[in-house]
């Protein structure tokens, strides 16, 4: 070695530890994926679309995932369904998932066209006919919306062949509804032209979906028509406890400004309908606000939690709790952590905030993979198997997370499940010095649970579905054998 | 030879991981960079600059700053209600009105909206304001601009400020994350 050749050698050394540090924890295709306490049961590329909100209905004797998509990318606007042979803007997935491991793709309906957030068919909830008051009992229908302009209701009886029934359009933004389905009530998160803000509340009476009927405009004093001075955070979405809870809790706000609102559901329904300042705040309960660094993009509450550890108090040995879980928007870490919250709600006017949850960035350098890292919502279904014992957290290039949340003052992470990336998954860029930098990385979007206890996820950079199930202490937790 | 290649090594470490400051001013003469004035919200705190009563007549303040992520990607900047939610009025008052419609404006080579707003301080006075929000991609800049002349003076003042060549660096820079 000559003179130059050691020097040569420590900065080259240097230089490699310096650029495979960045990239060490980079998800490569090939390898398998990163477990604890959870395993692959099956998977599905749902066409490789870009994966929102799924909800697994136990239809007869099926169990059927509707699945809502973004709309396209860049690259690739609207991806060819395989059973059309055309191209078709992103709307709903339909998959038989009866057999877990098998997934059967059945259907995808187009939604709007558009990529990102400006087109496809995010959300999705579904209601047996039979159940909603005035429904036909031989249909099951499935609300969605179609990009940011309409709510459509199909009816999904015949999965595999759906029919529109109805369509509530002339909105300029949609999002994440809830659909009461022994009432038929709904709050659609919808964006009513002439209001301020892009996305505000309209309860509709669905109980018969062919005959929508309207009940009245939601938001915050300040978005209503006609208002001036400053615009409130608009709604991300809410969760009805029904007539007998006669609660509403909305989240405001996606990753910044957020708060929890405590709305009484019957004065909701029916208080005064016009619209003014005063009409607007008369139901509502309470405020949680968080801190500016935050948003609350799921608002899932918790009634009656029996806590242990006050088991021997005299009085407040069951709390009612709302998690709410923020939604990351920006790729890398370029914004505040966004989490986990729980809210300690018993005293309605006085809601006060316990406990959070985040994964721990360096488990997985995961602020240096690509793409989002963070929250971005819950499991929302409240079959026993689950509810009030254990939540699942989709948690971007994190994958999804198993929280132990029995004692919601003490959530602790019991398994968690971060899937292969594919050749379809797409990158995620940042600007560096003007130019995008991008990488490979799962960004699993959300998660939904069902009856038998199977964990649904979903990828937002179109890995696809991929359904889990609980292994190891995970599963005592949730006290199945 | 390795103390100065550990010499070596710190230095670019030191120089790769710090950001590098970059002063915003104008070339426009009369103004001057201040403080920004306001406590700590969802954003990082922008740039806040200040206009001598004798080159602007009043007294006018201009807080500039971008909002990464806070934008609709294919839309931009739609509208007027767009311009009323997203620019910093409200870091001022929580009541502002809008005098007119407001109108389509590019800066630093973004498409936007320009509208302009009566203030109601809570002093009680009142103050001229127009509210600037433009886009690129997914990502806002917003610039407010306050005085107690009127909203077409301080509109004026500030276009010109905000189409100064340093400013017009500066608010690209800014939006590459520079």
């Amino acid at each position: 070695m000559n003179r130059y050749g050691k020097p040569a050698t420590y900065l080259s050394i240097f230089f490699i530890s310096c650029s495979s540090s960045a990239y060490a924890q980079q998800q490569v295709i090939g390898a398998p994926p990163e477990a604890s306490n959870m395993k692959l049961v099956g998977a599905n590329d749902l066409q490789a679309r870009s994966a929102y909100q799924p909800t697994i209905h136990h239809q007869g004797d099926r169990w059927i995932a509707y699945i809502g998509h973004h709309g396209g990318t860049d690259d690739i606007p609207a991806p060819v369904n395989p059973q059309t042979g055309k191209a078709e803007p992103n709307g709903t997935s339909i998959v038989d998932v009866t057999d877990p491991a098998q997934p059967k793709y059945l259907r995808h309906i187009p939604g709007q066209e558009g990529k990102y957030e400006a087109g496809g068919a995010q959300m999705v909830r579904v209601c047996d006919g039979k159940a909603l008051p005035k429904g036909d009992r031989n249909a099951v229908y499935m609300l969605r919306t179609f990009g940011g302009e309409a709510h459509e209701i199909w009816n999904v009886a015949d999965p595999a062949n759906p029919v529109l029934i109805t369509r509530i359009g002339g909105l300029k933004d949609t999002h994440k509804s809830w659909w009461e389905c022994e009432t038929g009530i709904a709050f659609l998160v919808s964006g009513a032209p002439d209001w301020r803000t892009r996305r505000m509340t309209q309860v509709y009476d669905l109980s018969d979906p062919s005959h929508p009927v309207k009940i009245r405009d939601f938001g915050l004093a300040g978005q209503e028509p006609g208002s001036t001075g400053a615009v409130p955070t608009e709604v991300h979405g809410p969760i009805s406890t029904g007539p007998q809870g006669n609660r509403v809790y909305f989240g405001y706000g996606t990753n910044k400004g957020g708060f929890l609102q405590i709305v009484d559901r019957e004065k909701l329904i029916n208080g005064a309908k016009e619209p003014s300042a005063d009409n607007l705040r008369f139901p509502e309960i309470s405020r949680l606000a968080m801190s500016a660094f935050n948003g609350a993009h799921t608002t899932f509450p918790m009634k009656q939690m029996p806590i242990a550890e006050f088991a021997n108090d005299k009085d407040g040995k069951t709390r009612d709790i709302v998690m709410i879980v923020d939604e990351s928007i920006l790729n890398e870490c370029s914004e505040p952590r966004q989490m986990v919250w729980f809210a300690d709600v018993t005293v309605e006017n006085r809601p006060m905030m316990i406990s959070s949850f985040t994964v721990p960035e360096a488990s997985g350098s995961f602020c240096e993979r690509g793409g989002r890292f963070g929250s971005h919502s819950s499991n929302e279904s409240m079959a026993p198997v689950f509810y009030k014992k254990m939540a699942f957290i989709a948690f971007f290039n994190a994958g999804v997370r198993a929280l132990d949340i029995r004692d919601p003052y003490h959530p602790r992470e019991v398994g968690y499940f971060i899937p292969s990336i594919t050749a379809a998954t797409d990158k995620r860029c940042v600007t560096v010095d003007g130019k995008d930098r991008c990488k490979v990385a799962i960004q699993t979007n959300n998660v939904e649970t069902d009856e038998r206890g199977y964990i649904y996820i979903v990828d937002r950079a179109n890995t696809g579905l991929h359904i889990l199930e609980l292994t190891g202490g995970a599963r005592a937790v949730a006290g199945l054998p | 030879m390795r103390r100065l290649l550990t010499a070596f090594a710190v230095a670019i470490c030191t120089l790769s991981s710090v950001a590098v400051y970059q002063p915003a001013w104008s070339d426009i003469e009369g103004w001057r960079e201040i403080a920004w004035p306001f406590p700590r919200d969802g954003w990082p705190a922008g740039r806040a600059f200040r206009c001598a009563v004798e080159l602007c007549g009043d007294e006018i303040e201009l807080y500039v700053r971008p909002k990464i992520g806070f934008c609709n990607c294919d839309s931009g900047v739609a509208d007027d209600d767009e311009v009323d939610r997203v620019t910093d009025l409200d870091l001022m008052s929580q009541r502002f009105l809008p005098l007119q419609p407001g109108k389509v404006i590019r800066i630093a080579d973004m498409p936007g909206r320009l509208r302009s707003y009566d203030l109601n301080m809570a002093d009680g006075s009142r103050h001229a304001a127009v509210g600037i929000a433009v886009s690129r991609r997914c990502d806002l800049l917003v610039a407010v601009a306050q005085g107690k002349g009127t909203a077409p003076e301080v509109q004026r003042v500030a276009l010109e400020f905000l189409g100064s060549g340093n400013m017009v660096h500066w608010m690209a820079s800014a939006m590459e994350g520079r």
